[in-house]
């Protein structure tokens, strides 16, 4: 234990730049992943077939298909194209783009619980479409969703960890790293689990805080 | 000059006809009740007439303005049009008063503070004042239906629909929301209303349409329809109706 000990500490700047780069992926591709999901969401709702069509198979293709796949495909299938993008362009890309149509879904699955006489009624009051979606929609299936886009905030923190694999030097890779320097495999990646575990209770612990404030009665969330 | 008059309203869904042709005018001032069996297009004569659905054929005259022609401005059109629901839908991530004042601020552009003071004038008529920072899921269906009407009301608009404004409610409910509506018709505010509530009907209209299968089968005074009318139809809807109560 004291020899994987001396090496974290060893690593330490480079777990802590890898920590730091993991954390900024998840903080990044959340924030984009939350303002895309809201805008495919407002496509879902679009009143012309063939923009809710299209939107329905982005999503279908994004939640059908492995993460990693998109992220090779950007990475190493782009370049035979002559398009060359970093490690960290990819990810938030990639991410931004599967983040994106998963919220989606979440913000779809809360609206179909709405009380659409509500809508009806605004839209009785004068309220244009976009006024309706922003005041009456919006505020609802995001209280309403905060369970599910939280817990998407979590599978974004461990889904950073497949960066690596693109060469993005996430705190899994400096783990990694260390792994294959001391061969302590288990001490190392059980180290990088109990890291990842804290990480989310974090998130857990703001989550539900941020649920006892937004709650609302008539609010089950 | 009628504030609202229709001519020869056709709707059909598919091929089903569903409103045959209905003509009827409304005056300001006149509360006007809509009354007839379930399926006979109610509900469907008055989402019509503020074009939530749109009429197959025929004329409504809304303020002078043909509003069936192509190019209305329907937002400014329903701003005019104040609709109350059977289910009362109120925002419900909303408390009472920003339900009466998000209309306010965001569509009549009124200040914050004067759009509050509205509220509270109109919520003092319907004695709502102190549950003003409540939320719908904290109040009883009358509550919810008092604050449905004052929505309505607080955007001053000509003319009120109501469209089965007691259905959903329980007798005490009823009597609330039926004194409050009665003091609307006693302030002379123009009102639409339909409903299967005899009660409702005789106490807050001018005048009763009956509707039978998408067509205005009669129109006259409550007395008259309800104990007096030649047409057998009639008389056996308002029989049924108000032995049921």
């Amino acid at each position: 234990m004291d020899a994987l000990i001396n090496d974290l500490i060893a690593f330490s700047p480079q777990i802590i730049a890898g920590l730091k780069n993991t954390l900024l992926l998840m903080v990044i591709m959340s924030v984009t992943g939350l303002f895309g999901g809201i805008a495919v969401f407002y496509l879902t709702l679009s009143r012309t077939n063939a923009v809710r069509t299209w939107t329905e198979r982005y999503i279908s293709f994004f939640i059908g298909t492995p993460l990693l796949v998109h992220l090779f495909l950007m990475y190493y299938g782009l370049p035979e194209f002559g398009i060359h993008l970093s490690a960290f362009t990819v990810c938030i890309i990639g991410f931004t783009l599967n983040v994106s149509a998963y919220n989606a879904r979440y913000l779809m699955t809360a609206y179909h619980g709405l009380d659409k006489m509500e809508l009806e009624a605004a839209q009785t009051q004068g309220f244009t479409h976009p006024e309706i979606f922003r005041l009456i929609i919006l505020p609802q299936v995001m209280r309403l969703s905060v369970p599910s886009l939280t817990n998407q905030v979590i599978q974004n923190l461990k889904d950073t960890s497949v960066a690596f694999l693109i060469q993005f030097p996430d705190f899994f890779a400096q783990m990694q790293e260390i792994a294959s320097t001391n061969f302590q495999f288990f001490k190392t990646y059980m180290t990088a689990g109990l890291v990842y575990l804290a990480l989310v209770s974090i998130i857990v612990i703001a989550a539900r805080r941020l649920e006892r404030h937004i709650s609302l009665p008539g609010f089950h969330i | 000059m009628a504030l609202l008059e229709v001519k020869n309203l056709v709707k059909k869904f598919d091929d089903k006809d569903i409103l045959k042709g209905i003509s009827l005018e409304l005056h300001e001032g006149q509360s006007k009740v809509v009354m007839g069996g379930s399926g006979c297009g109610k509900s469907t004569l008055l989402r019509c007439l503020n074009l939530l659905i749109q009429p197959t054929s025929g004329e409504i005259i809304f303020k002078g303005e043909n509003i069936t022609r192509p190019g209305v401005d329907v937002r400014k059109l329903r701003q005019d049009i104040g609709f109350v629901f059977q289910h009362f839908a109120l925002y419900r991530h909303l408390t009472v008063q920003d339900n009466i004042t998000l209309g306010l601020r965001k569509l009549k552009k009124m200040p914050a503070k004067a759009a509050v003071e509205k509220a509270l004038y109109e919520l003092e008529r319907v004695d709502m004042v102190e549950h003003r920072n409540k939320y719908p899921a904290q109040l009883s269906g009358g509550q919810k239906q008092r604050v449905a009407i004052v929505r309505a009301l607080a955007m001053d608009p000509a003319v009120i629909f109501l469209d089965e404004p007691t259905s959903a409610l329980d007798p005490q409910m009823t009597r609330e929301v039926v004194t409050v509506i009665n003091k609307l018709y006693l302030d002379n505010i123009t009102m639409l209303c339909v409903t299967h509530d005899a009660f409702l009907a005789k106490y807050i209209s001018d005048s009763i349409v009956f509707m039978d299968e998408g067509a205005v089968a009669a129109e006259d005074i409550a007395e008259r329809l309800f104990y007096d009318h030649p047409d057998p139809r009639v008389r056996q809807f308002f029989l049924s109706v108000i032995d049921h109560r």
